[in-house]
């Protein structure tokens, strides 16, 4: 029970395409942890796994010891690569959805960083640039004081210098308790936040590691590791 | 949660519904005026304006229907098969509960709609001969009541289930054509219409069988001839019961194989 994320023999087909091959996987509490692969290589296909927006063709993946469902999504805060915000809404609109649904959502903390980052909380969504979406859907997201956070390609349409304040962001705003799970291409990036790194290829776990570990023994960073182990 | 859930349904819905209700009953009350000042019993050019109102007042008829169906079938597919399903999908609620909010959601906006446009209708129509005419089809109404106590009003309660479930049955088959649609990779549009096809194959089929079981069957209770002293009741709440099972039973189908779908083969682009 001190994993956050359990995967045994974890595989997903779909029609044409093995997505994950037999994955076995232990996430400890507490940690930030970085999902790094090329593309295709199956880190949606586990994030939505753990959020069961996908079922398993085989094998088991338990949150906190349960299975994915109602009360695991109550623990997990997850941010798609997509924008899933209602264009008709305002910013308010949505943090007072995110109040309704979520137990664990605190909303001074949402109008906190909103006020932060320069964004008008009666402003429309339909009115916003892509960026501005991204930035509104993470604060939501780390809004939550959950027990899982999964990132998926959180910086990825930000401007660099939005980038480093993000990160922040979601230091800052991550119990000591909480696990938090970030999948990205932009290493160097985030390497700085990483606590461990686990690389995927071709659905198959290629590495896990402490970042300490990748530094001492191999005496390079993260990047450097992954180009060298996906070089192509 | 599930309140939570109609809560949010009805809010993205209003937006669209409220206005249009609201343009209605603009239009009636123009044309009502028009009506009232015998603006329809002018020729020529100063008929133009009343054609214009009326023309839209049909439009807008019309499109109360058509946008019932349309914002049933886009909310299902924008809110849980298109981006936002990643939101909706990952709320601490179960699939089936965003397939009841949103046919109940449908329910009402349809019952309210037909309510609408017949209230529209009604004033414009009203005038003495229409509320002489109308009072007088009530106290028919009232009469066959008072004289057939409650086989009559047993008939009428099978009516109103049976709209109602046909209603909820028929948004159900769309659900679960548009979620065959979707998932189906490729083709999404193709597919949801050949599912829905499909469905309605299968359902006459269905439904000629119980025609056909159905045809030695003497509606009119022995009497040969049916007349308004002699209604053979218990063959009409039979029949009524029938269609009431039937639309129950298929609405039953679509509803657990969208929740199926839903809940163990969904896939997000």
């Amino acid at each position: 029970m001190d994993s956050i994320l359990e995967c045994r023999n974890l595989t997903k087909y779909f029609p044409g395409c093995l997505a994950l091959n037999s994955v076995n996987l232990a996430i400890p509490k507490g940690q930030i942890v970085g999902l790094l692969g090329p593309n295709g290589s199956g880190k949606s296909t586990l994030i939505k796994l753990i959020n069961g927006l996908l079922t398993p063709s085989g094998g088991e993946i338990d949150i906190n010891g349960m299975k994915p469902g109602v009360e695991t999504k109550k623990i997990i805060s997850y941010l798609p690569e997509r924008t899933y915000l209602n264009n008709w809404m305002t910013v308010q609109n949505m943090i007072d959805f995110f109040g309704d649904f979520y137990a664990d959502f605190n909303k001074a903390k949402a109008y906190d960083m909103l006020q932060r980052l320069h964004i008008n909380p009666n402003d429309r969504l339909k009115t916003m640039s892509k960026g501005t979406k991204e930035k509104v859907q993470l604060i939501l997201v780390m809004s939550r004081e959950a027990e899982l956070y999964v990132l998926d390609e959180p910086i990825g349409g930000v401007d660099p210098a939005a980038r480093d304040y993000i990160l922040d962001t979601i230091i800052s705003n991550y119990s000591e308790n909480a696990s938090l799970i970030l999948s990205t291409h932009l290493i160097t990036d985030v390497e700085k936040i990483l606590d461990g790194v686990i690389f995927i290829n071709a659905g198959n776990i290629v590495l896990t590691s402490s970042v300490d570990e990748i530094r001492e023994k191999e005496n390079k960073s993260v990047d450097a590791l992954f180009r060298e182990v996906f070089k192509c | 949660m599930l309140g939570k859930l109609i809560k949010y349904e009805w809010k993205a819905t209003q937006r669209i519904f409220l206005p249009l209700y609201g343009l209605i009953v603009l239009f009636t009350l123009i044309n009502k005026a028009f009506f009232v000042f015998n603006f329809d019993k002018t020729s020529g050019m100063a008929l133009v304006p009343f054609v214009i109102t009326m023309i839209i007042y049909c439009v807008l008829i019309a499109a109360t229907g058509i946008v019932t169906l349309v914002v049933s079938i886009q909310r299902f597919y924008k809110n849980l098969l298109g981006d936002e399903g990643y939101l909706s999908f990952t709320l601490p609620v179960k699939p089936h509960s965003h397939i009841d909010s949103k046919m109940i959601v449908t329910l009402i906006w349809t019952l309210l709609s037909i309510a609408v446009a017949a209230l529209s209708i009604f004033i414009l129509a009203v005038n003495s001969d229409t509320v002489r005419d109308f009072s007088e089809f009530c106290a028919a109404v009232g009469r066959f009541f008072s004289q057939y106590g409650f086989q009559a009003y047993g008939l009428l309660i099978e009516l109103i289930v049976l709209m109602l479930v046909s209603v909820l049955s028929g948004t159900l088959e769309i659900y679960a054509a548009v979620t065959v649609g979707n998932l189906s990779g490729k083709h999404k549009l193709l597919a949801g219409f050949g599912a829905y096809i499909g469905f309605g194959v299968v359902e006459q089929i269905v439904f000629s069988a119980l025609f056909n079981a159905g045809k030695g069957f003497d509606f009119t209770g022995g009497y040969g001839q049916l007349s308004f002293d002699k209604l053979p009741f218990a063959a009409f709440a039979a029949g009524f019961g029938v269609l009431i099972l039937y639309s129950l039973v298929f609405g039953a189908a679509f509803y657990f194989f969208t929740n199926w779908m839903l809940s163990k083969k969904l896939n997000l682009e």
